[in-house]
């Protein structure tokens, strides 16, 4: 059974990885990662992506628009589990000339406020076999 | 061979600094909670007023109680609870990791981000939840003062952390994101934010994020403010006016001393007790 370093590394083997970590998006803080960071710095890529991550999770007009999601409280009674654990995005991918980033968030049942960010080579990497895999690997690395 | 017990009036997080680059293993006790070190590594934290990686789990229903408990009889006396959970198939490895560090830094900052002095230090004193994943100390410190200027930054009033909170008469409360709205719903003119990150089986920093958001948004306020604070609301809140919304008219409102994380604190004394 993975746990964060090994999730990570996994992540890593994707082709024109540059990056991984697992980051909460409440406070900011990077719980893991592994490889390069833009810039140098992964607390600041952990810190600036949480907001983004924020903003699209607390977004009303991202949400899953199947079910009557204008009241807080009854958002989310997705299948299973108890309401409001499902995140109501899966994913913000970012291009820029050079690299793709993509953000997975991370579904527990417990109180958790994490997202997997991947960042990727634009000229190596491919953006659909990524997201694809790195929504594999934060399956696993909470359901084992 | 263990030293002596410290006492000593020093801060706990330059004590912390010191036994990191010591290398040394054991807990150190403040007013507000324990660090468990080990090899110079912060390896867990404790506080009375943050849910413990036991509630967490259990009150979320992502472990059965008996599960918990069976974890604790089998692995508790050799202190590798966390390691039992995970062999035992109740859990994987990589959601006890994210459960544990978030219960790690939120203990933590309670703990260390208003530096109080270290009460003693017991050397060799192992936490009975076991090697899960080490943090450096520094890191641990440096998190605890980011999250106090976060906190400053989303709504400076720090009365919203400790005081019980009711909801503001007025604004429109539609359309808050899930996890706001799930918080908002708890207050009740009785509980403070210990008490509801309680209620709902969430860390503690993380609802007072959520609260002071609120507060900002001028829908919550304390009960009982210390100081005449900033009030952006258009209808201030009557000072000690009952629930507004509550689904339960709950208990009579006590005297500040919180009672929930002392039932907290008293469970986690019997966990470690029966670790022995």
């Amino acid at each position: 059974m993975p746990g964060i370093d090994e999730s990570l590394l996994e992540a890593m083997r994707l082709p024109g990885a540059r990056g991984a970590s697992v980051v909460d998006w409440i406070s900011g803080l990077a719980l893991g990662a592994v490889g390069d960071a833009p810039g140098g710095d992964a607390e600041a890529t952990a810190a600036e992506t949480a907001e983004l991550a924020r903003l699209a999770t607390e977004s009303g007009v991202l949400a899953l628009t199947g079910g009557d999601d204008a009241t807080g409280e009854t958002a989310g009674d997705g299948p299973g589990g108890p309401s409001g654990k499902e995140p109501p995005v899966q994913d913000l991918i970012i291009t820029n000339a050079d690299s793709y980033h993509l953000l997975r968030f991370v579904t527990t049942t417990f109180d958790s406020t994490v997202f997997v960010h991947l960042w990727l080579d634009r000229s190596e990497g491919n953006l659909a076999l990524a997201r694809i895999r790195l929504a594999e690997m934060a399956d696993r690395l909470v359901l084992g | 061979m263990s030293t002596p017990t410290l006492r000593t009036d020093e801060p706990a997080s330059a004590l912390l600094g010191t036994l990191a680059a010591q290398g040394a293993t054991g807990a150190l006790s403040t007013e507000t909670g324990i660090v468990y070190l080990a090899a110079g590594h912060v390896v867990h934290v404790e506080s009375a007023v943050t849910p413990d990686l036991g509630d967490l789990l259990t009150h979320s229903g992502a472990l059965a109680p008996d599960g918990w408990w069976e974890a604790i009889d089998q692995a508790g006396r050799r202190c590798s609870v966390g390691r039992q959970l995970v062999d035992s198939g109740h859990l994987a490895a990589g959601a006890l990791e994210l459960c544990h560090l978030g219960a790690l830094f939120d203990a933590a900052y309670f703990v260390l981000a208003h530096d109080g002095p270290a009460l003693r230090f017991r050397p060799g004193a192992a936490h009975w939840l076991g090697a899960v994943r080490s943090v450096p100390v520094d890191t641990v410190l440096r998190e605890s003062r980011r999250r106090r200027e976060l906190l400053h930054r989303i709504w400076p009033e720090p009365a919203v952390d400790r005081a019980p909170l009711a909801r503001v008469p007025g604004p429109d409360a539609a359309d808050l994101p899930a996890r706001r709205g799930r918080t908002l719903a708890q207050v009740n003119g009785v509980r403070t934010a210990a008490q509801i990150a309680t209620a709902l089986a969430c860390r503690t920093f993380h609802t007072l994020v959520e609260l002071r958001r609120l507060a900002a948004a001028g829908l919550v306020a304390p009960v009982a403010p210390l100081t005449s604070g900033p009030s952006s609301a258009p209808s201030p809140a009557p000072a000690s006016a009952p629930a507004i919304v509550s689904a339960e008219p709950g208990p009579t409102p006590r005297p500040l001393a919180p009672d929930e994380p002392d039932t907290a604190l008293l469970r986690r004394l019997l966990h470690a007790l029966e670790a022995l």
